[in-house]
């Protein structure tokens, strides 16, 4: 699993581009991380990062019923959260870039 | 477990958020317990530092690029001096420190580097200059403070109680913090039978019990092994990173380019 000083790093990304695909609750993008193989990310790290994005506009919430438990807190992202993961995505896609390149080359493998 | 919610929204309170804010943030986390099938004590662990994980993080700014934010101004000196009987130690001292920086006072020794600490924290009335801190310090002597036939526990409770704290909450609290330091109090242990260097954990730990938002700290590794100096000073910057402010005082030129603020108060012998 990612270390996690990564995942510190790389969690509020992953939220919103989560958000931008479907709007979804606390424990729905817990699964969806473990899913994706990303990270088995604690309640702790989750629910203070998804309300950092609320209070920076970036993400809003709404509650909706749920059948088995308590009522449930959706997150939807908004234009200035899409703004962001725009340039955060280009942002990690270079660095990605860079890594895998350092990584990924013959040199290091040795 | 069912007082975990009004613990939270407590600590809350008591770390500064508005009681409505407090409350509502309580009720959510025990829902989100509840999208989970458990309860929030198992999900979160204890209330009181979960509480303040989670101011932590508010405060913190968002994603990866954009770090390093200073927060409001903890200490302000300005043209601070002191002097004993003629001798002038310090004059026109000058430092700010917000939250997220560390200054560090340094400087031979006899300079005044202790005394201006001090002053920092109130313990010394200055004979010119203003300072204004906020009101949570903690501070952290060089050496005392404790009390060699208490064992640690007990300090943590007497501490605690100081600061208005449930003798049970200071003494998880202080477990919890000296585990960051890697040690574990043994119980029934009194201090006098503690190492210099554990001693000095202890006053660190008593230093950060009630959650301080500025730490002045007079060189508090003396007597650490190196595992435990490199503990220390990733905790100075884990309390950074969660937005206090802190001031060290130290002789080690060494650290200083993991700091913000440096105060050179010169060699000693008032030359100012």
């Amino acid at each position: 699993m990612t270390p996690r000083p990564w995942l510190h790093g790389f969690l509020d990304l992953c939220l919103l581009a989560m958000l931008r695909d479907q709007p979804d609750y606390g424990y729905g993008l817990a699964h969806r991380l473990a899913v994706a193989g990303v990270a088995d990310v604690p309640g702790g790290t989750l629910y203070p990062a998804l309300l950092r994005l609320e209070q920076q506009g970036l993400a809003e919430p709404s509650w909706a019923p749920s059948d088995t438990g308590p009522r449930r807190k959706y997150y939807a992202i908004t234009p200035a959260g899409l703004d962001l993961l725009a340039a955060q995505a280009d942002e990690w896609r270079r660095f990605r870039d860079g890594v895998d390149s350092l990584v990924g080359s013959p040199e290091v493998a040795r | 477990m069912s007082d975990w919610p009004a613990r939270f929204e407590e600590e809350l309170v008591r770390l500064g958020l508005q009681p409505a804010r407090a409350r509502r943030l309580s009720a959510e986390t025990a829902e989100q317990a509840g999208e989970h099938g458990t309860d929030p004590d198992r999900l979160f662990g204890p209330a009181h530092l979960y509480a303040r994980h989670l101011v932590t993080e508010l405060r913190a700014p968002a994603l990866v690029s954009e770090r390093h934010v200073s927060g409001p101004v903890m200490l302000r000196l300005a043209g601070v001096g002191k002097r004993y009987r003629r001798r002038t130690v310090f004059s026109g001292v000058d430092l700010t420190v917000r939250g997220g920086e560390v200054a560090a006072i340094v400087g031979a020794n006899g300079c005044g580097k202790s005394t201006l600490l001090r002053v920092c924290a109130g313990l010394i009335r200055p004979d010119a200059g203003t300072v204004h801190r906020t009101r949570r310090v903690g501070f952290v002597p060089q050496d005392g403070g404790t009390a060699s036939w208490l064992t640690a526990d007990e300090h943590f409770t007497l501490f605690g109680a100081a600061a208005g704290m449930v003798p049970r909450k200071a003494r998880s609290t202080g477990t919890h913090l000296a585990a960051r330091l890697a040690w574990r109090p043994a119980p029934g242990q009194p201090v006098q039978q503690l190492s210099g260097g554990t001693r000095q954990k202890l006053n660190l730990v008593l230093g950060e019990l009630h959650g301080p938002d500025l730490l002045l700290l007079d060189e508090p590794y003396q007597g650490f092994d190196q595992g435990s100096y490199l503990d220390f000073w990733q905790q100075v910057r884990a309390w950074r990173e969660a937005g206090r402010a802190v001031v060290v005082v130290t002789h080690l030129l060494h650290e200083l380019q993991n700091v913000d603020h440096v105060l050179d108060l010169g060699a000693a012998g008032g030359n100012r």
